[in-house]
């Protein structure tokens, strides 16, 4: 009768005699084979190392190689011809027949931390009162000072400054126009962008723009004349006669903080006033001045005229009092809109302020 | 009594040469490459939209950001700012991988097909944390009405209150399942540079695109040039 005392008693001899033969190998520990592949990950623990040749890598497992691979790479840092690394554990990737080795407690990782050094100019521009300002970030690795220049159309240096990278500049342009901006740093950079700080006329079709004196009759085309006098007062003119018809205003220059100044010279009714020897008072129905100062555009009341047909002035869409008054619209934009009951000759402008660059 | 004690023993002697075995044999540890590259590139593509937008100073010290310029656009309502992006900084780390990717427009340049069509040809500096150069794929966002998609930004811009940014806001691809624009593909060509340990992609895309998207599948990163 063969008991399960027995069967204990058989199988303890046989492990026994399993683990007498097993320590007669050379390898103490382990008993399957450290894989040998060109792409797979493993930990091994026990005596494990590794040693860079010329050609190639070995992994040893005590003095008996275990697996050859293309070159070591022990945390991220290749392994000279020679050198040898060995821990416990060791956790190892193979990839594309490459050993990436860690000895770190954490598991390794394959893939190494970029070195990306960022570099370049960054430009920005933003509304701000009365003008525009833009931000310029410049980012290299030096210790170069890095120089900044503004110019505005007539070439002159209107503002500088200097800093170390990282470096933060700020330009206001003050008075709209179009300006030229250097920023150098020889001999790494030397580029030159064009900011553009103006007001954006958006208008209906019967709407002319003009930069000097307009006299003519061009009804019914053009029912709403606009004069753009900035540029006179940047040349540093002390008056400026301004015609949106026959008959010319004075105007002296703005508050010396305004950002644009412009006329506006309107006709309310077509084909009236066509039968006098001299249309004297054409585009003269309702003159305004608007001007872009620090608290916002200013729609000031210059003239007007009484005619037969009704006519209204309305500004960002609420009815103005024509006779007298200033009107401040909303920053950055204002919307200007003369309405007459001979409904061809309504006009309307939209002035919206716009930085930007290139 | 004695053969009970003797049974004892042997299993003794059984249980320690069976747990010897089991903690002296090498630790083989299943690691799926493929799938963490993958899922590290997964999580990178569903939180790209809220990573930080900044200017070239904080992008240059932080990670996982996303550098864009400002430029002011058309639409029919006026002139708003947009947000374009340009230069990329990724970075996620799985248990044995660790995924970084750095994409920086350099320049756009105008240039002619072979058939005579325009294009721009974006220059994009690429940097990999592994070894192996990814396999891409490289569309253009070509809007089926320009203004209607500039409409569409405009409509963004006044009802948040602030620039959205082209093909990341408010999320990436939101623009093609809206059915504003369409993906097409683009020819492209990655080159790389063994000396500077950079890679070097150009790609060609019709110049009416506001911008490219490189796809690191499932990552899809767009891409804009708004200087042109």
């Amino acid at each position: 009768m063969i008991a399960f005392r027995d069967i204990l008693i058989f199988a303890g001899l046989v492990a026994l005699a399993a683990a007498v033969i097993a320590s007669l190998f050379p390898m103490r520990e382990g008993v399957s084979p450290v894989p040998a592949c060109s792409d797979c990950a493993f930990k091994l623990t026990g005596g494990y190392w590794i040693r860079q040749y010329g050609n190639y890598a070995a992994l040893y497992l005590g003095t008996r190689e275990a697996a050859r691979y293309g070159w070591a790479y022990v945390d991220g840092r290749p392994l000279g011809v020679g050198e040898a690394v060995g821990c416990d554990p060791m956790y190892v990737h193979v990839l594309n027949g490459l050993a990436y080795v860690s000895c770190n407690s954490n598991n390794s990782t394959l893939g190494r931390v970029l070195p990306t050094a960022a570099e370049g100019v960054d430009i920005s521009a933003h509304p701000s009162r009365p003008g525009c300002t833009f931000t310029v970030d410049v980012m290299y690795n030096t210790s170069t000072t890095v120089r900044l220049e503004v110019y505005d159309e007539n070439g002159r240096l209107i503002y500088s400054a200097s800093g170390t990278p990282p470096v933060s500049f700020n330009f206001n342009a003050s008075v709209a126009g179009t300006y030229r901006m250097h920023v150098y740093a020889p001999p790494l950079l030397d580029d030159w962008y064009t900011l553009y700080a103006k007001i954006n006329i958006k208008a209906s079709r019967n709407v002319a723009v003009y930069t000097s004196n307009s006299t003519e009759d061009l009804r019914p085309d053009i029912a709403l004349k606009i004069i753009d006098i900035t540029d006179y007062w940047k040349k540093g003119y002390d008056l400026v006669w301004v015609a949106p018809g026959p008959t010319y205003y004075r105007y002296g220059p703005p508050r010396s903080d305004a950002f644009a100044d412009f006329i506006l010279g309107w006709h309310c009714c077509y084909p009236c006033d066509r039968f006098f020897f001299v249309p004297h008072h054409v585009y003269l129905d309702e003159v305004w001045r608007l001007t872009f100062t620090p608290s916002g555009p200013v729609f000031t009341h210059i003239d007007d005229q009484i005619e037969r047909e009704s006519k209204y002035v309305y500004v960002d869409g609420k009815y103005v009092n024509a006779r007298n008054g200033t009107y401040t619209g909303s920053d950055p934009t204002i919307t200007v809109k003369f309405v007459s009951s001979d409904s061809k000759m309504n006009a309307e402008a939209v002035f919206t302020k716009v930085c930007s660059w290139s | 009594m004695w053969s009970a004690a003797y049974g004892l023993i042997a299993l003794a002697v059984v249980a320690f040469v069976v747990l010897y075995a089991a903690a002296h044999a090498p630790n083989f540890k299943t690691v799926n490459l493929a799938d963490q590259l993958y899922n590290a590139k997964k999580r990178l593509a569903n939180d790209l939209p809220s990573f930080p937008r900044t200017n070239i100073i904080d992008f240059a010290t932080n990670v996982n950001v996303v550098r864009v310029r400002t430029v002011n656009v058309e639409a029919s309502g006026g002139s708003f700012p947009v947000k374009f992006p340009i230069s990329y900084k990724l970075s996620a780390r799985e248990d044995n991988l660790l995924y970084e990717l750095y994409l920086n427009v350099i320049l756009c340049r105008p240039a002619t097909l072979q058939g005579g069509a325009a294009a721009t040809l974006y220059v994009v500096e690429l940097r990999h944390s592994l070894s192996q150069l990814p396999w891409l794929e490289v569309y253009a966002a070509v809007p089926r009405n320009a203004t209607q998609y500039y409409d569409l930004l405009y409509n963004d811009y006044t009802a948040w209150g602030r620039p959205p940014t082209v093909g990341l806001d408010p999320r990436v691809g939101a623009d093609a399942d809206a059915g504003f624009v369409d993906y097409v593909k683009a020819e492209w060509a990655l080159v790389y540079y063994e000396a500077f340990d950079l890679s070097i992609l150009y790609v060609a895309a019709p110049p009416s695109a506001p911008y490219i998207l490189v796809v690191d599948y499932p990552l899809t990163i767009p891409l804009a040039c708004p200087r042109r």
